[in-house]
């Protein structure tokens, strides 16, 4: 008979790299508050994640940002990702209030905001994240009002190669993704792969095939998704231990200059 | 670890190369037995031709007969086929349930075109898998009404709405309330919070089964959505092979 874990627990340190806090405009998420976080993480045996407001993709990045460090007020268990939109943004104060918030990583989502993510446009913001180690999180698709934004991966791949020493996280590829994730990965060594919907079949296995265990972030697409879904089938892929403690929680630190 | 049975009711045979999905035995296999399922429901649903794809499916059955059980998929877009390929089926090759398309010829599953799927499935009690609802379907349409003419026509068909355990549909949740027959299976990539508890608790614990979509979709993401699900033990146990095995007389 197959063997399951009804009572599975982590046996690592977690460390979410995808997390949305905070309320929506365009519909009523299940939870948005920080104490419903805090029960969502408790229940999944997630120790921080890094959370980042809806509001700063939709409207004004400055003022999602703001609203999210509110939110977090100061519990350590909560570490801010700021959004950016490198064409509206002003640079001087964008920076600053990073420096201020002692942000690590950024967020952006340029076909949502409609910007071409080309040099010409993000390179000076990218310039600036490769000196300070920032590493950015690019989604695959943002989907606001039921419509769904695509990222463009000619873009990223023209773009990023130009930013050798910036770490880039491809968030929530589909497998819909698929076709072009992976050879974008396997031609850009700093770019890493979050895991939130990397639903195919034994994906961390194949992956490892062409690439190593510290670019593969767990993520969770809370509050779309639950926590402990990806952190049991990371236990249950015959990964060794190194790799999932890696994966869960190692690899984010790392790359925020925690670790 | 606890050990009871685990049955994946909704897994593809064949590659898939837009979306990555890569069908190996290795794979499957490999996949499985991290994931602690003991049996998974093969079907292949990718060629005109459905004969093709049911002997693959066979083929797998036949080499790994503890491991798979054969599901049969019928093309509609060949409808003089459909019986005599249903008779194979459940003939030599032994399936034990039957898997329809209904986006690869666009006309809905409650359209006379597939009444003779039905019949022969009806004679014989067997279980139907389809998409409960259809990309083409104009918004208007009601699943309810659609699967109370289904059950009113065919009384001894057990229907299986493939995905729509994932997700927090209240007319499919009142769908499987009212008629006997209609189960509800929960593989999807969404991994939608709270989709698997409202399954179970708006809808029957009892008529709820695990399915995988593997290998497009990964095993043990699948089953880890029944596993931290809010629901008790029991519920989960029914849900990850108990009704499955119910359904479909395995003997494992």
């Amino acid at each position: 008979m197959g063997k399951v874990d009804l009572n599975f627990k982590p046996a690592v340190p977690v460390f979410d790299a995808n997390a949305e806090l905070g309320r929506r405009h365009d519909r009523r998420n299940l939870m948005d508050t920080p104490e419903q976080l805090f029960a969502e993480m408790a229940r999944a045996g997630v120790d921080r994640a890094l959370v980042w407001h809806p509001n700063g993709a939709a409207y004004d990045s400055m003022e999602g940002n703001l609203i999210l460090q509110e939110l977090i007020h100061g519990d350590s268990r909560l570490v801010p990702q700021f959004f950016c939109n490198p064409s509206f943004d002003d640079f001087d104060v964008f920076t600053r209030s990073v420096k201020d918030a002692a942000v690590r990583s950024i967020r952006m989502v340029p076909q949502y905001q409609h910007y071409p993510f080309r040099e010409w446009i993000v390179g000076p913001w990218l310039d600036w994240m490769e000196r300070e180690g920032l590493a950015l999180w690019l989604p695959a698709t943002y989907t606001v009002f039921g419509d769904t934004t695509e990222l463009d991966a000619t873009d990223v791949y023209d773009t990023v190669r130009e930013h050798p020493h910036l770490n880039v996280v491809l968030s929530e590829i589909h497998y819909s993704n698929i076709s072009w994730a992976v050879p974008l990965l396997k031609s850009l060594p700093n770019v890493h792969v979050e895991t939130s919907k990397l639903t195919i079949a034994d994906p961390i296995n194949r992956f490892l095939e062409f690439m190593d265990d510290s670019r593969i972030l767990f993520g969770s697409r809370y509050p779309n998704s639950t926590m402990g879904i990806h952190i049991y089938a990371l236990h249950h892929m015959g990964l060794p231990e190194s790799t999932v403690r890696a994966i869960c929680a190692g690899n984010l630190e790392r790359l925020l200059g925690m670790g | 670890m606890q050990d009871f049975p685990v049955v994946d009711f909704h897994a593809h045979l064949g590659n898939w190369g837009r979306f990555g999905m890569l069908d190996t035995p290795e794979l499957f296999l490999s996949c499985m037995d991290n994931a602690g399922i003991d049996v998974a429901c093969l079907n292949c649903i990718f060629h005109g031709d459905s004969n093709r794809g049911n002997d693959r499916v066979a083929e797998y059955v036949r080499k790994w007969p503890k491991r798979f059980v054969g599901a049969a998929f019928i093309s509609a877009n060949y409808p003089e086929e459909m019986v005599p390929e249903l008779e194979r089926c459940f003939g030599s090759l032994g399936m034990k349930f039957i898997k329809i398309y209904p986006h690869y010829v666009r006309v809905a599953h409650d359209d006379p075109l597939y009444f003779p799927i039905y019949e022969f499935a009806n004679e014989r009690g067997l279980a139907i898998m389809s998409h409960a609802r259809h990309y083409f379907d104009p918004p208007s349409v009601s699943v309810y009404k659609r699967y109370e003419g289904l059950v009113k026509r065919f009384p001894k068909i057990n229907w299986v709405m493939a995905h729509a355990g994932g997700g927090t549909s209240a007319e499919t949740a009142r769908t499987v309330r009212d008629f006997p027959t209609i189960y509800v299976e929960t593989c999807s990539s969404g991994l939608r919070y709270g989709g698997i508890e409202y399954a179970v608790k708006k809808g029957r614990a009892d008529r709820v089964l695990f399915g995988t979509d593997m290998p497009l979709l990964d095993a043990s993401q699948q089953l880890a959505k029944v596993i931290v699900c809010r629901i008790t033990d029991e519920e989960k146990k029914m849900v990850l092979g108990g009704n499955a095995i119910r359904l479909l007389n395995l003997k494992l």
